[in-house]
């Protein structure tokens, strides 16, 4: 029986059920952009943090996919995974910065191009071609107030630390 | 395929060219500009492509309009700080990049309803693993970045592959979205919905309690070995003799 | 009394057989030098078995006689190997392919068994004096064992496969005692030649069987449709003659020859010399060799029947009519002549033995391809009383051997009567029994032979020319036989007095474990023509295949009996002047200088000839090129394939995986973001798979 206030009502649920449709897809898309973009930056960079930095962000990506389809099927299920993510994902943090800081005391940098001892035998080692320079804009140092006191920028004494 | 799959299509294309062009590496002048440049156009055409699913803007309501609105802004910046996180030369300003890129998907998560992970996020991962980043860079790169971040090592194969994992994935949610594969939940009306109550803490916490204690439990034990585990790590690397060099790979 | 016989035919096998496993596991740990004493145990207990068996036979019970002749047989089945029901359809009758271990109690199973087994004893006893403190000791006499117990159950079997499966035995224990030394190469390159000569007869034997099968339904003997059984026998069905009889009977006489040294496959009998002794005297001389003449008597219907319905090759006046008594005659008597011509310039004295057996094995397929009784009975007799003296001179020969340091070369020793009297005169016994001189047993036997030959010769069969020729050939052989063999006597036990270096202080008599069998054998060599000549004849046809062919030539009879005393004399008398003249001959050039045989070796007109039978004929160098090079090229060939074309194939596919697995490993370069891609990639792959998956689902 179709009461005379229903029309709109229905329209409105059938809207409802619609935005709620196209709420989830565009929350996906995020989702998957944020995953996608992680994935391009987990395998471009060197640095181990950076690499690090990206799985994080892929995590993020999944977590928004989840939280969107829990709010569409209306349970809590979403939310929980994503709560349980985050706390393993803290747990990885930790287990993960602590070994980047035992690569880095036995190599002394972050840089993941050490680490390639997997290799079948006759591979050769990958190494650096060329190593560029830094730009002129990449060593700016922080411009101070005319309070603060600029300290030596003495280029030969070694900047980074022999050990942590 | 259908004008809103090919607008996909070349969205992902451009994106991912952008991408590719601003991942640090020995850039050629043209580089400089187009990478950004071709990444906008991207970024604006996904937009371009998202007022085509909405409804039509004439029957909704203001408050729909304003939700959309909202969303899109965020999603905007939330992706702009992903790619930027990505593509810049210092890991520092990656790492603050990051953080911007949390709080836009925290913003994300309070509007979904999910108010507790929204504030999770920021806490957890901001605050906490965010600065852990940053302790442990300003541990090992006191001067900030070096020579391995500013090159990468395969950027126009990592730019496909991603750009192809990134289609996929939207051209799987199309098709099923479109093609009414998607069973219409008769309960996604919002209001019956569990979610979005005003008591919404409580009931995640009852049913965090209730439903999965036994994982809760379990998700603290983890945590407890994690750190445990953490500290045996660093703790038992410090026996051995410390190397000046670098490329040691025998016991340092 | 069929218990008592039953027991008797399966201890009779059963005992050797025992002493060989005994043997072959004690003999090395526990027995050594004992080794010979379950041997001659179990060889002994046989023999005197065997002579109560031949007295069971000789004395059937009253109810067993059957009107008109005598036949006895007794056959015991103790279990049955194969049994495949509806093996063959013959005649519209559906036939069962049974092979039932059956033994048989007929008189000349019997007669066989006495004398295989009493030579074996004496052998065994010889051979416990001969290989003392050889290495193999325990190994011997197992084997020994293991030989008589295959040899006895071939003649006791009653059905073809299981004699094949013991004609193969005796042959596998042929190949082994040839090759006993088998550090020596020339040993075990005898012993291969011989296994594989013997095996091409062996090839044309079964091909025999396979025909039997096919033509009557069946491989017994015994039976109501058994070859010799009594369907055939009585005359309810026929033996089929014509083309399918002539090639079974050539066929089994291929085996025949392969077994028993005859032309073409004689050539591995003289390389068997390299064996000891005492395994000529036994295997080469009396038991091995005569089963194929066993065989070929055994299967006298058939070869009757071949003869009474021979095939006919071209039509009208040019038609020749070939049956198969002819065929083994023919080759009987070649053989005969043939190695009594090599016999006569070899120089090594068991050469000079083996030649002289392969001839009279020839003599005896040319009594048994007479075709009549008579002419049967004949070779078997001969057979018998051969036995007793070629073992002899077998044994002798080794006892010349075993005190001349293994020297066997005539030319090296001479004149050793003075130094081994009983050597000398049991020789001497041995060699005028082969002579045929009357009235040593070597003249009956072989004087029946030439009786019924000639006889057949001046018969009215159309074959009669053909058998003439035989029979001069016969005589000539005769001559050659007796000349060759006192060549070897005198060569060896008179002239001046030489003893090679080899010998050293063993240039004595021989000891009496030796001696003692050479007089026992002496004693037989000597009596046994005289005293079993008649009754031989007569106890054999009891066998009922033998009473069939006596009785299908009663039926055909032309009746030329009367012949036989004008024979009797007439060939006596020519026989005995031709071993006179051959003793006469061989010491006019071989007793007093030797020059004379030197000078006639040397002469134009007949150097030719002292090298062809110097060399054999070259029959051996003949089956080298058209047989031995011809196979060891295309075992070149196979070789080749196999190593290079099969064995490319397999190293090929071989290769394949590393060539795969070095593409594959540039991949691990170690580097983690590469492995992420990997992972990547293959997601992907599996998105697009369940996209397109369910596109076409749906």
């Amino acid at each position: 029986m179709v009461a005379p206030g229903d029309g709109k009502k229905l329209r409105e649920g059938v809207a409802m059920v619609e935005y709620e449709l196209h709420l989830l897809h565009n929350y996906l898309i995020v989702g998957a952009l944020l995953f996608g973009i992680g994935t391009i930056g987990f395998l471009a960079r060197r640095n181990m943090i950076v690499m690090f930095l990206c799985v994080e962000m892929m995590l993020q990506g999944v977590s928004l996919s989840l939280v969107a389809w829990g709010r569409y099927h209306g349970n809590w299920g979403g939310q929980v995974l994503v709560i349980f993510i985050l706390a393993v994902a803290a747990c990885e943090a930790g287990i993960a910065l602590a070994m980047f800081l035992m690569l880095y005391r036995r190599s002394g940098n972050l840089d993941m191009i050490f680490w390639q001892s997997l290799r079948e035998e006759n591979q050769s080692e990958t190494v650096d071609v060329e190593i560029p320079e830094p730009d002129e804009a990449d060593h700016q140092w922080p411009i101070l107030t005319p309070a603060g006191i600029e300290p030596d920028h003495d280029t030969e004494k070694p900047l980074h630390r022999s050990h942590v | 395929m259908s004008d809103n799959q090919t607008l996909f299509a070349a969205a992902t294309v451009l994106g991912a060219l952008g991408l590719w062009q601003m991942l640090p590496r020995a850039r050629s002048g043209i580089g400089r500009v187009v990478g950004p440049l071709a990444s906008l156009v991207s970024l604006g055409l996904f937009g371009y492509l998202a007022p085509r699913l909405m409804l039509d803007l004439n029957q909704s309501d203001t408050s729909m309009i304003a939700g959309q609105v909202i969303f899109w802004l965020l999603a905007a910046v939330t992706v702009i700080s992903a790619a930027a996180a990505v593509t810049m030369r210092s890991p520092v300003y990656s790492a603050i990049w990051f953080a911007l890129t949390l709080l836009g998907s925290a913003a994300l998560l309070m509007f979904q309803g999910a108010q507790f992970l929204a504030v999770a996020t920021i806490v957890v991962y901001a605050g906490a693993i965010l600065v852990t980043f940053l302790f442990v860079l300003m541990l090992a790169q006191p001067e900030g970045q070096s020579h391995y971040d500013r090159v990468c090592w395969e950027p126009l194969l990592s730019a496909c592959t991603g750009a192809v994992l990134i289609g996929i994935l939207t051209l799987a949610m199309h098709t099923s979205f479109t093609g009414g594969d998607v069973p219409v939940v008769a309960s996604t009306a919002a209001e019956s919905s569990d979610i979005l109550t005003t008591d919404h803490m409580a009931r995640l916490g009852a049913e965090l309690f209730g439903r999965h204690l036994i994982a809760v439990e379990v998700a603290g034990t983890l945590l407890m070995v994690a750190l445990v585990g953490a500290i045996a790590i660093t703790a038992h690397g410090r026996t051995g003799r410390r190397k000046e060099t670098a490329g040691g790979r025998r016991d340092g | 009394m069929s218990d008592s016989v039953r027991t008797l035919l399966i201890l009779i096998p059963g005992l050797p057989l025992l002493s060989a496993v005994v043997t072959a596991l004690l003999g090395r740990r526990v027995l050594r030098h004992w080794s010979h004493l379950p041997t001659i145990l179990a060889l002994g207990a046989s023999c005197a078995m065997s002579l109560m068996l031949l007295l069971e036979v000789r004395q059937p019970a009253p109810d067993d006689s059957t009107s008109g002749s005598v036949r006895f047989a007794q056959v015991e089945p103790l279990w049955t190997w194969i049994d495949v029901k509806d093996a063959f359809e013959l005649n519209g009758q559906s036939r069962d392919f049974t092979v039932e271990v059956a033994l048989r109690a007929d008189s000349l199973t019997s007669v066989m068994l006495v004398m295989v087994t009493f030579i074996s004893t004496l052998v065994a006893i010889y051979a416990a004096g001969y290989m003392r403190g050889d290495d193999g000791y325990g190994r011997f006499f197992a084997y020994i064992s293991l030989f008589v117990f295959s040899m006895t159950m071939l003649v006791s079997v009653s059905n073809f496969v299981l004699l094949y499966v013991f004609w193969e035995a005796v042959g596998a224990c042929s190949y082994l005692l040839i090759g006993f030394w088998f550090q020596k190469p020339s040993a075990a390159a005898a012993g291969k030649k011989a296994f594989l000569v013997n095996r091409i007869g062996d090839f044309g034997f079964a091909i025999a069987l396979f025909l039997i099968w096919t033509t009557y339904g069946s491989l017994d003997f015994h039976g109501p449709d058994g070859i010799f059984g009594d369907k055939l026998l009585s005359g309810e069905a026929a033996y089929v003659g014509g083309g399918v009889g002539l090639a079974i009977c050539l066929l089994l006489m291929v085996g025949a020859c392969g077994k028993s040294a005859q032309f073409p496959l004689h050539v591995w009998l003289p390389d068997a010399m390299e064996g000891p002794t005492p395994v000529s005297a036994l295997i080469h001389a009396a038991t091995m060799v005569t089963a194929g003449v066993y065989m070929v008597t055994r299967c006298s219907p058939l070869f009757f029947a071949s003869a009474a319905d021979p095939y006919v090759v071209g039509y009208g006046l040019d038609a020749v009519a070939i049956s198969a008594p002819m065929v083994v005659a023919g080759i009987g008597a070649f053989t005969a002549l043939l190695a009594g011509l090599i016999a006569l310039t070899q120089n090594d004295l068991k050469r000079v033995l083996a030649y002289s057996t392969v001839s009279q094995l020839g003599y005896m397929f040319l009594s048994l391809g007479t075709g009549s009784l008579i002419g049967i009975t004949a070779g078997m007799f001969h057979l018998f009383t051969h036995a007793f003296f070629k073992a002899l001179l077998f044994l002798g020969s080794g006892s010349v051997m075993h005190s001349m340091g293994h020297v066997i070369d005539m030319r090296r020793f001479g004149g050793l009567r003075k130094i081994m009297p009983y050597t000398h005169w049991t020789f001497l016994v041995g060699c005028l029994a082969l002579a045929g001189v009357f009235p040593l047993a070597g003249f009956f036997s072989k004087d029946a032979i030439l009786i019924e030959v000639f006889v057949q010769g001046h018969s009215h069969s159309p074959t009669a020319a053909y058998y003439q020729v035989l029979y001069c050939v016969g005589i000539v052989a005769a001559l050659l036989t007796a000349f060759y063999t006192f060549r070897a006597f005198f060569m060896t036990f008179y002239g001046p007095l030489r003893v090679p270096a080899e010998a050293g202080d063993h240039a004595h008599e021989s000891p009496m474990s030796m001696v003692a069998p050479l007089c026992i054998l002496s004693v037989f060599a000597a009596t046994v023509g005289l005293l079993l000549s008649s009754s031989f004849g007569q106890f054999l046809v009891q066998t009922p295949s033998l009473a069939y062919v006596a009785g299908q030539e009663a039926a055909h009879a032309t009746g030329s009996h009367h012949d036989h005393h004008h024979a009797h004399q007439l060939v006596a008398t020519t026989s005995t002047l031709v071993a006179l003249l051959g003793i006469g001959l061989a010491a006019f050039l071989h007793l007093g200088n030797r020059s004379q045989a030197q000078w006639l070796a040397t002469r134009w007109w007949s150097a030719w000839f002292y090298r062809l039978s110097y060399g054999k004929f070259f029959f051996d160098e003949i089956y080298i090129v058209l047989i031995v090079w011809p196979l060891r090229l295309v075992a070149g060939f196979s070789y080749l394939i196999d190593r290079y074309l099969i064995d490319g194939i397999v190293n090929l596919c071989g290769a394949i995986p590393p060539m795969i697995g070095s593409r594959l490993r540039s991949t691990q370069r170690g580097i983690v973001q590469y492995y992420a891609f990997a992972s990547i990639f293959v997601l992907m792959f599996f998105l697009v798979a369940a996209l397109y998956f369910n596109d076409f689902v749906n």
